[in-house]
């Protein structure tokens, strides 16, 4: 689920960009440090919509540099424990599949995916009920479930199951 | 006195252990701290094994809360561990449902968005993001076009606002924003629908149930409904 939020940061400036363009250096390092980037406490940093306030600086001891506190508004992208989420299958393999939401990959185990449904092999492979009226794979789009969440540095991945009523697929590409 | 107590805990604990686990009832021979302590993750086992027994993901979190309690529950108890037994239960079925704990888990100062509200958001962004690509250090990072790419693509409205005084109505009756949010990106086309993908609406009737009176609820499937026709509305257009 996307979030609006407003984050501090402290930014460090090189002395060099103190003049008159003072605050577009400052805001210009902000989106190219913090966009992209992805916490466990609040998601991938998807856009910077505002900056609220830019602190007084304060010199550091020895190098020169300026650290600045700034606030900043921005768009955050975070999967929740229980969330119901749309996603695009990106993967489809024996041990499950994998599916994306935005940033976040979502894998979902096969024994999170209902009894009913075999694992193909083929070039295109896929899950199948067993009178194939239902196929997950490559570009489908399936409704899952979040069950887990691991965050790593610069990615979030999570766990996902289709087990339960209203989740599954919500498109077949191939019949489109 | 808190030994006997311990001891009775430890036998109560390996019998509920070999029905659920078949783990070697070894419990008995060890000392107060250790039974409490396996006691405590019994009771986690116990919620898996019922309700979910899906993942060890979140069994981690809600392991740890379950075991505090455990110890809450003991302390208060004191001796009659019948008693402390009976309130780590119902503990413990509180616990069950895997519901979505948005507001527990963010900042006071975030606000939930609707994917229409991101798309909407996102693409105020990217024209100015066009403006600034002529910047060569500055790059759009991937997580923005995906981020932006999923919102549109799920966004089911193009009025955001109309979407949130839709929404009004539920907010009044104690539907949470994280709640809402979930519900207008997903779109159900029926309330037994919405009641499933958000089940943390089903315990906040069931609240109001014991609060107030049971018409509440039926007064909630129907805004529910009327909320729901409506949104099907808007999406058509």
């Amino acid at each position: 689920m996307f979030f609006h939020i407003v984050l501090e940061r402290n930014m460090q400036l090189h002395p060099r960009h103190f003049g008159r363009n003072l605050r577009e250096h400052i805001i210009s390092k902000l989106m190219k440090d913090v966009e992209g980037t992805c916490s466990g406490r609040h998601g991938f940093v998807v856009a910077i919509t505002s900056v609220e306030n830019i602190g007084k600086g304060l010199i550091r001891d020895g190098t020169g540099f300026v650290t600045f506190p700034v606030k900043y508004q921005c768009v955050v992208f975070r999967p929740f424990k229980g969330e119901i989420l749309e996603a695009v299958v990106s993967m489809v393999n024996k041990m499950g599949f994998f599916a994306e939401a935005g940033p976040v990959q979502i894998f979902v185990s096969n024994h999170l995916i209902p009894d009913d449904m075999e694992f193909q092999s083929g070039d295109m492979p896929n899950y199948t009920t067993s009178d194939g009226s239902v196929k997950i794979q490559k570009d489908s789009e399936v409704r899952l479930k979040i069950i887990g969440t691991r965050v790593d540095a610069t990615e979030i991945f999570c766990i996902g199951t289709i087990k339960d009523d209203f989740l599954g697929v919500i498109n077949d590409p191939t019949t489109i | 006195m808190e030994k006997g107590g311990g001891g009775k805990g430890g036998g109560v604990g390996g019998g509920g252990k070999t029905s659920l686990k078949s783990i070697p009832t070894s419990l008995g021979g060890k000392d107060d701290n250790s039974a409490k302590s396996k006691r405590g993750r019994k009771v986690q086992f116990n919620t898996e094994g019922l309700s979910e027994g899906k993942f060890t993901f979140s069994s981690k979190s809600d392991g740890k809360f379950e075991t505090t309690c455990g110890k809450g529950g003991l302390t208060k108890g004191g001796k009659g561990d019948k008693v402390a037994n009976g309130a780590k239960v119902s503990v413990v079925k509180e616990a069950l449902p895997l519901e979505l704990r948005v507001e527990q888990e963010l900042p006071k100062n975030a606000k939930c968005l609707m994917d229409c509200e991101a798309a909407h958001i996102l693409e105020g962004i990217q024209e100015q993001m066009a403006l600034l690509s002529a910047d060569p250090t500055i790059k759009i990072p991937v997580s923005f076009d995906k981020g932006l790419l999923y919102a549109k693509t799920h966004s089911h409205f193009t009025n955001p606002q109309a979407v949130k005084g839709l929404f009004q109505s539920l907010s009044e009756h104690g539907v949470t924003d994280g709640e809402i949010c979930v519900i207008a990106n997903i779109c159900p086309e029926t309330v037994e629908e919405a009641y499933a993908i958000v089940p943390s609406l089903k315990r906040m009737v069931d609240e109001r149930i014991c609060e107030l009176f049971q018409a509440k609820r039926s007064r909630l499937n129907d805004l529910l409904k009327e909320v729901l026709i409506q949104l099907a509305k808007f999406k058509s257009t």
